[in-house]
């Protein structure tokens, strides 16, 4: 009997042991087909995602820490096809919230294009909007039977940035926009695009939590801090808007700069855009040049161009401020007769009478006694005819005929030398009148004043593009301007500072021909004298109140230094000397 | 020999108890193994958790600050100063006082520092190596060792 058992017993044993060796060899077996590496390669292919990190655009702040450009969450709303419930309940909710066509929306959802499981109804949703769609999502979820899916199951929200502009069209020439696609146009976010938009990283994250997620460190993009004082920029755009309505320009601009270092402190102009907007860029400029024209919009300046004249003579001693002439009202240039803004002789006047009369026969007489070769040597030093470099994108060169040209002529010798028959930018003007208030040194204008990225500051230096003239040419000048201004009682002047400066009125040239009656009004300035801390340049386009820079800048000069002075506390002429006395 | 020969189920005792003691080591690895991995595969999920935390709260974070920018705008400044009787100042009305010693600061850093950020240098191994992986390491270790 027990040997039965025991028979039996090995029988099963013998039996359970193969079954087991076979479940083993098989395992052995599909473990190692070819199958099985084809199955691990598939496997293998949906182990890892290859997912792209985009870094959030940096910001762009002014100069006191105010944010200009930064970022805001808005919504992709889409419609996950495999689980729609109910289509009507998605249509109708998104037509009410989102303000989407009904018929639109129902279509999309069903009769989308073959193969898709997704179908994106809506992209840059407002986050209200988004908001009030997901708690209406969760409402007829709860209300929903136990078990039974919500009348929205298959509504899907997806968050991300957007650009925002929160000063809407302060200084928008300046920072200009980012579209849809994050690419930047214009100003500061085009020229500087790349480092705001940072470098996107490409990953393989695992799909199987058991590899913990090795987050790859994405940078965001690098945030940029400007030269711009947004409260002094708001006023100069406030005084511009002022001042067209004032003196009847079609536009006008505006720019404030550190003659000491270049840095803007403010550039405004007409029209601006509000940058969350940015889709009326089509109704509002007829071309580029326009976002900008204080550095895209070359234009004869006109007298403002003597002072560099008269640099020009006192640097090359063709003159020195003593130096007399006798005024008879016209003089002959390449055979063209040149005459002054009004046609009369002003008889025997010194270097200063010229600029504070601002007579064009003086200047004429200074560029033909330098000679062509000298004084478009010193033009070409000043930078006409040559970009500026301005870290903002869309800058115009202008125009400086020189001899040799095909378009020059002998009487541009002398046209010239008072700002006819060239052309340029404000910011060009500016930069090539920066050396005379800059103890010589010409600056080079920007507007980032400090990159901050991954934590770390890096201040913009200032950049210097050589000393076309001497400290005492320029100081000289200065005091020169400064006695012209005072003496003929200008507009410009402001009570407890001393300023520097000098009008413009050019007539606009018309089918080859100058228009008498329409002008461009400038004006250039500096101040204070003894210790330039700021340089103003004002252009106002077609003033119809006056045609003279006189009457219609020089006033709006006056009215933001003031504000100037105030927004950068410059402490009066009186009192600053006592405190640098003490 | 006599007692096993008059006792075999003593051997076949020894047999089951070793057999025995197999399954149990096995057992114990088992478990050693589904404990490690588990808590691996939460520690992962954590992970993930927290960096879609973390992306949510800068979104957030952006969003306010935009928000506050807004609100803080110059125009809107300006409104509510003169809702509330101010006005611009004058260049007349300005006093200036002199003190000694004092000098405008500029500020060096106008941004907040960075968020740290996780990166492979900062995850211990122990967070993302399985038990398996963890053997595969040390043999191949010892066996570098020994070459």
């Amino acid at each position: 009997m027990r040997q039965q058992y025991a028979r039996r017993t090995q029988v099963l044993t013998a039996v359970m042991g193969f079954i087991a060796l076979a479940i083993i060899v098989q395992m052995t077996r599909i473990q190692n087909s070819p199958e099985a590496a084809i199955f691990r390669q598939q496997a293998s292919n949906y182990a890892y995602e290859l997912r792209t990190f985009y870094p959030d655009r940096g910001e762009i702040y002014d100069r006191n820490g105010h944010l200009l450009a930064g970022n805001k969450s808005v919504y992709e709303i889409g419609v996950d096809l495999n689980i729609v419930k109910d289509p009507h309940a998605i249509a109708s909710a998104v037509s009410v919230e989102v303000g989407m066509d009904y018929a639109q929306v129902i279509g999309a959802i069903q009769n989308p294009s073959a193969d898709i499981s997704y179908v994106v109804l809506a992209d840059f949703v407002d986050v209200q909007q988004a908001l009030r769609l997901q708690e209406l999502k969760k409402l007829l979820q709860s209300q929903a039977q136990e078990g039974a899916l919500g009348g929205l199951t298959g509504l899907e929200f997806k968050s991300h940035p957007q650009r925002s502009y929160p000063e809407d069209a302060l200084g928008s020439n300046i920072i200009g926009f980012v579209s849809r696609e994050g690419r930047g146009y214009f100003g500061i976010e085009e020229k500087y695009d790349t480092l705001l938009a940072g470098n996107p990283v490409q990953a393989l994250v695992p799909t199987d939590p058991n590899k913990a997620f090795e987050i790859p460190r994405v940078l965001n993009g690098t945030t940029l801090v400007l030269t711009i004082n947004r409260d002094l920029q708001a006023s100069a755009e406030k005084i511009l808007d002022e001042s067209l309505q004032t003196y009847g320009a079609e536009n006008g601009t505006i720019v404030v700069m550190d003659p000491r270092n270049g840095e803007l402190l403010a550039m405004a102009v007409t029209p601006r855009m509000d940058l969350n907007q940015f889709w009326n860029y089509g109704s509002i400029y007829n071309n580029a040049s326009e976002f900008n024209p204080a550095i895209s919009m070359p234009y004869e300046p006109g007298s403002v161009t003597k002072i560099l004249t008269m640099a020009a003579a006192l640097d090359s001693g063709t003159a020195s401020p003593g130096t007399t002439y006798l005024d008879t009202g016209s003089i002959l240039v390449g055979g063209a007769l040149i005459q002054n803004w009004d046609e009369a002789p002003w008889g025997v006047q010194d270097m200063t009478g010229c600029l504070q009369h601002s007579l064009n026969v003086c200047m004429a007489t200074l560029s033909t006694q330098m000679g062509a070769e000298t004084f478009y040597g010193y033009m070409d030093n000043f930078g006409f005819g040559h970009l500026t470099g301005i870290d903002l994108a869309g800058e115009a060169a202008g125009r400086l005929k020189i001899p040799g040209d095909t378009d020059w002529y002998p009487v541009d010798l002398g046209t010239n030398s008072f700002g006819q028959g060239v052309s340029a930018t404000p910011i060009q003007i500016m930069m090539a009148a920066s050396p005379i208030a800059n103890h010589g040194r010409t600056v080079t204008p920007h507007a980032l004043y400090a990159m901050v990225r991954d934590g770390r500051q890096y201040d913009v230096p200032a950049q210097f593009a050589g000393s076309p003239i001497s400290t005492q040419t320029a100081e000289t000048l200065s005091g020169m301007l400064a006695v012209s201004l005072e003496s003929e009682g200008s507009m410009a002047l402001v009570p407890g500072y001393r300023i520097a400066g000098k009008t413009g009125t050019a007539q606009i040239p018309v089918n080859g021909f100058y228009d008498s009656t329409k002008t461009n009004a400038s004006f250039i300035g500096w101040g204070p004298v003894d210790d330039p801390q700021f340089m103003i340049y004002i252009w106002l386009e077609r003033p119809s109140a006056s045609i003279w820079g006189s009457e219609t800048a020089a006033p709006v000069f006056a009215e933001i230094a003031e504000k100037t002075v105030i927004l950068l506390d410059i402490p009066p002429d009186s009192i600053r000397q006592q405190l640098v006395a003490k | 020999m006599h007692a096993y020969k008059i006792a075999p189920w003593r051997v076949q005792r020894q047999w089951v108890g070793s057999a025995l003691l197999a399954v149990v080591a096995l057992a114990m690895i088992a478990t050693l193994y589904l404990d490690v991995t588990s808590q691996a595969a939460i520690a992962g999920r954590e992970i993930q958790e927290l960096t879609a935390s973390i992306s949510a709260s800068q979104q957030v974070s952006a969003d306010l600050q935009t928000q506050l920018a807004a609100i803080t705008s110059a125009r809107v400044m300006e409104e509510r100063a003169l809702a509330l009787g101010f006005r611009p100042m004058e260049t007349g009305e300005a006093e200036y006082l002199a003190v000694p010693g004092y000098s405008v600061l500029e500020p060096d850093i106008l941004s907040s520092a960075p968020l740290l950020h996780l990166s492979v240098l900062t995850i211990p191994p122990e967070y993302n190596e399985s038990l398996l992986e963890w053997v595969d390491k040390k043999i191949a270790n010892s066996a570098r060792g020994i070459q």
